[in-house]
């Protein structure tokens, strides 16, 4: 599949020896060659590729407020980098742009148990934060599978979540600051070690804001107390129904566990023959429950977990007894991604939200689509949020087949909304699921988001061609204000 | 012309605001207009959204309520009790500072000013559990964002910025709410006669803990007399632990807070208790009768303590609140709260001011920018929601 980016500015790349030359005043780390630029054609989303013009490797804020300053008044797109894990396409590079990667920012700056923060510079993996700490006990909540690689500046980037932010939520409501240059080279730092930042949630607005508003430098960041004690249960059922059900009684009776997990049977094979993590295989849906606390309130819970799940005719039933139990209950569903890479020579990863009850709907229409389009698919949730995560596989040496797989991932997308969900639960919009912001937004809502873009980057020059549909505009809804019969922002390349 | 405009529908928001947009009319927007929250604003027009008022979707098992803005309180959180839930930033209701007595007001007024109670060093503020929004901007559009699910990255989350954000970007015409289950059980452990050098100290402990404690709060001991229960002594100060959860868990964690402690006075707040205790901190019913300015000092937890020995000598009350995260202060005098105001910023942190006279009101700011560029982005910020600055302009800072 051809990916369309914005047009690219012929001068820029005509000027590519220049550009490079005066960024190297800036900083030497600069790469063009192709052999060297390579890794950073692309990024999780591996389908797309595409070269940017320089690589540029920054080391301090400074460099990246100088590059950035240059950039911006010799009119260059920016497309800014963490680990490359990104599953929308957020970080493949434009033919024109200078790729900003951040992997030279990847110390640990601080771990302030007083205040029960760290702070670090972006490139630091989600992981290394939580090693940072755990000597004592405390660990950073939002543990995405990526964890390992992916960059804690990545995670602000797309608001990353994982199978614990259900009850410790996502990277927003773990992030107290940051440090962020803007697209005309202004440094701002937002937030800090105490509660709450003043004013307009800027800091809130960065969160998930995909690399298009301001490049971060630094962040600060929530660490926790490990609790005292962890248990999972493993239960599994006959149907997925009954899974989807067990988990909208365990909320609406009070539990809020720390992780509510689903996998459907395909699955649920897959990363067992991988891990060996002792699943039930005669079950159709596994559900996976972690509970966290003070030893007497876990064990509570776990016996009450356990009568709901009866309650919904669950076949199956096994609570960990030791903390590698438990590490074996989530070796599986961790590893569920490359398990799916042993099922089919590809696959792709959506990502929307819906609400709880509407699972067992949606895994319905997920298997009939499966159908249509004579493609397998395996199911993943983070089921307490509402989180799907369908792998759909395919062949890309086929492109028929590739071309299958996206409008099959688009049709769920489309159903996770008509159902009163979202397009991307975790992973972003990226390039992938650009053209379908209009599934859930009106022309207004756009408008109001671009002018927000406007308002830090008016020349729309850091990470354009990402999240906003550039195809074609989206349904006129309400009033939109056009002054003089001119679009506001003529200059911004949309729809 | 001045007038008093109170819509009916999100349409009606909509043909108001156009309509002023295309005179750049400046106009205020209200819900009951019952606190006078934030700097005057010189406008001729008032747009109340208090009638717009009612639940339209309550899913307990989603964990969501979706509401009009003017919805009183009262009816949002009586309506989740009957489903054993609650608001989980735990609103304060700022009539006892407004008016000397319970007014906790509407839910677009509570969003806007994005303040959150005790429980917001674990649960997250009022800004994180606003999970989508409608609303329109300041040339009529009718915009939305987010959604009802809490896991959303589609788009900027925009649910964060109009929290706190006093009207000035948008008129909020909708807004759905993450709701939280009541805890099974809760008691407060509670020591007395202490210094705020202990207070602080014993917070780190128990904080360090895994005994996940959901509130924890100091008050010295020339400011504990509005306290009304009868366990609660009056002339010393409190130091007051949250503990919340199954029964089982409470009582087994207050047991190991009292071996960790046991060198301290102590006593233990039953259910009951516990539920007045926290209301009076939550609403800071200390302040129901002073004329005083009151106001929330944000710093670090380490910077607290250089705070309060800084003005040992000024007059001036003030409790803790978050772990030491924040003191709420009660103060007449305005160099005074200038002088706060830079210590925080110095420190990395705030002063956000809550209530304040006219006279302040006018020429003083309610909030801080820490630099100019933080300005400059904000005014754009501003401009992009609300390009003729019609909004409540200069309610939340001068020029804005
Ligand atoms: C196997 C696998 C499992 C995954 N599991 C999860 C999961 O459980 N939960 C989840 O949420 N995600 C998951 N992801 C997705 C991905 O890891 C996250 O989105 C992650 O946050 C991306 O971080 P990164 O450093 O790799 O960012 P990149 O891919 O490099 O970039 C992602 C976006 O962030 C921007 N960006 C990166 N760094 C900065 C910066 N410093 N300043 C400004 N913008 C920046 C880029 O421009 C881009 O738009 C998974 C990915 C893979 C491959």
């Amino acid at each position: 599949m051809p990916l369309r980016l914005p047009e690219p500015d012929t001068n820029v790349i005509e000027n590519k020896k220049q550009i490079i030359y005066d960024l190297n005043k800036i900083s030497s780390n600069i790469i063009h060659t192709d052999d060297e630029i390579r890794p950073y054609e692309t990024d999780g989303l591996s389908v797309y590729r595409q070269k940017p013009i320089a690589v540029i490797l920054p080391e301090t804020t400074e460099e990246v407020s100088q590059i950035l300053r240059y950039c911006h008044e010799n009119k260059i797109k920016v497309v800014p980098r963490g680990a490359g894990t990104g599953l929308s396409g957020g970080s493949i590079p434009l033919a024109d742009c200078i790729l900003l990667g951040m992997g030279k920012f990847n110390k640990i700056l601080e771990t302030d148990f007083d205040n029960r923060c760290v702070v670090a510079q972006p490139c630091v993996t989600n992981l290394a934060i939580t090693e940072s700490v755990q000597h004592k006990n405390y660990y950073y909540a939002p543990d995405p599978s990526s964890q390992l690689a992916c960059s804690i500046g990545g995670n602000v980037a797309e608001n990353s979540g994982g199978v614990h932010s259900l009850k410790y939520g996502t990277t927003t409501n773990n992030l107290m600051g940051a440090e962020i240059v803007l697209m005309d080279g202004t440094v701002l730092k937002i937030g800090g070690k105490h509660l709450d930042s003043e004013g307009y949630d800027l800091l809130g607005l960065i969160t998930g804001s995909e690399g298009l508003l301001g490049v971060v430098t630094e962040v600060t960041v929530r660490i926790l107390k490990k609790p005292e004690s962890v248990r999972a249960v493993l239960i599994g059922f006959d149907t997925i129904e009954d899974s989807g059900n067990c988990v909208a009684d365990i909320i609406a009776k009070g539990i809020v566990p720390a992780g509510m997990e689903i996998m459907d049977k395909p699955l649920i094979i897959a990363t067992d023959n991988y891990a060996k993590a002792g699943y039930p295989r005669d079950v159709e849906a596994l559900l996976i429950v972690e509970l966290d606390g003070t030893s007497s309130e876990v064990d509570t819970l776990i016996d009450k977990v356990l009568d709901i799940a009866k309650m919904n005719k669950a076949s199956y039933n096994r609570a960990s007894n030791s903390d590698a139990e438990r590490l074996r209950f989530w070796k599986g569903r961790k590893a569920a991604f490359t398990a799916c890479g042993v099922l089919a020579p590809d696959y792709i990863c959506m990502d929307g939200s819906i609400p709880r009850n509407k699972l067992a709907d949606v895994l319905g229409h997920i298997n009939k689509l499966s159908k249509k389009y004579k493609l397998n698919v395996a199911n993943c949730f983070h089921a307490g949020d509402g989180n799907l995560h369908p792998l759909i596989m395919f062949d890309s040496n086929n492109p028929a087949e590739m071309k299958k797989a996206e409008d099959f991932g688009a049709d769920i997308l489309k159903y996770c909304v008509k159902v009163g969900g979202v397009l991307s639960g975790e992973h972003g919009i990226g390039v992938e699921k650009r053209e379908l912001m209009c599934e859930m937004f009106n022309d207004n809502d756009i408008q109001q988001q671009l002018n927000i873009k406007n308002a830090f980057d008016k020349n729309n020059l850091l990470n354009p061609g990402k999240v906003f549909p550039i195809l074609h505009r989206c349904a006129e809804g309400g009033r939109m204000h056009i002054h003089k019969g001119k679009d506001k922002f003529p200059n911004l390349p949309r729809f | 012309m001045s007038g008093f405009y109170s819509a009916k529908s999100e349409q009606e928001v909509s043909d108001f605001i156009f309509e002023n947009f295309n005179k750049s009319s400046p106009l205020e927007i209200v819900g009951y207009n019952s606190k006078k929250i934030g700097r005057i604003i010189q406008s001729s027009q008032t747009l109340s959204l208090g009638s717009m008022s009612g639940i339209l979707e309550y899913f307990p098992e989603e964990l969501y309520i979706k509401v009009l803005p003017g919805t009183s309180i009262e009816e949002i959180e009586s309506e989740l009790r009957k489903k054993n839930q609650f608001l989980g930033f735990e609103p304060n209701d700022l009539g006892y500072i407004y008016s000397g007595k319970s007014n906790p007001g509407s839910i677009g007024g509570v969003v806007s000013c994005n303040l959150s109670g005790p429980g917001r060093y674990k649960n997250g503020a009022l800004r994180d559990h606003v999970l989508g929004f409608k609303a329109v901007n300041g040339s009529g559009a009718k915009i939305k964002s987010g959604g009802t699910v809490v896991k959303n990255v589609t788009g900027y989350d925009l649910s964060k910025v109009i929290s706190g954000s006093y009207g000035t970007l948008c008129a909020v015409t909708e807004i759905n709410l993450k709701v939280s289950p009541i805890p099974e059980h809760e008691e407060t452990f509670l020591i007395n006669n202490i210094d705020y050098i202990q207070a602080l100290e014993i917070f780190q402990i128990a904080l360090d803990s895994s005994l996940e404690i959901s509130g924890a709060c100091f008050f010295p001991h020339d400011n504990v007399s509005f306290l009304t229960l009868n366990d609660v002594k009056k002339d010393t100060s409190a130091l007051g632990l949250r503990i919340q959860g199954p029964k089982t868990s409470v009582i087994e964690r207050i047991q190991s807070l009292k071996k960790i402690f046991k060198d301290k006075s102590v006593i233990i707040l039953d259910v009951y208790q516990t539920s007045i205790f926290w209301r009076e901190v939550k609403n800071l019913e200390g302040y129901a009768n002073t004329d005083d300015s009151i106001c929330k000092i944000s710093l670090p937890i380490t910077n607290m303590r250089n705070f309060i020995k800084y003005f040992e000598n000024v007059k001036y009350k003030y409790f803790l609140d978050w772990g030491g995260n924040v003191a709420w202060c009660s103060l007449s005098n305005q160099q005074d709260l200038d002088q706060m105001r830079i210590f925080c910023l110095k420190h990395d942190g705030h002063l956000t001011v809550l209530r304040a006279d006219d006279n302040f009101r006018k020429s003083e700011e309610f909030l801080t920018y820490s630099n100019s560029s933080l300005r400059i982005l904000s005014k754009k910020l501003k401009e992009s929601f609300d390009p003729k600055g019609i909004l409540n302009p200069n309610k939340m800072y001068s020029g804005i």
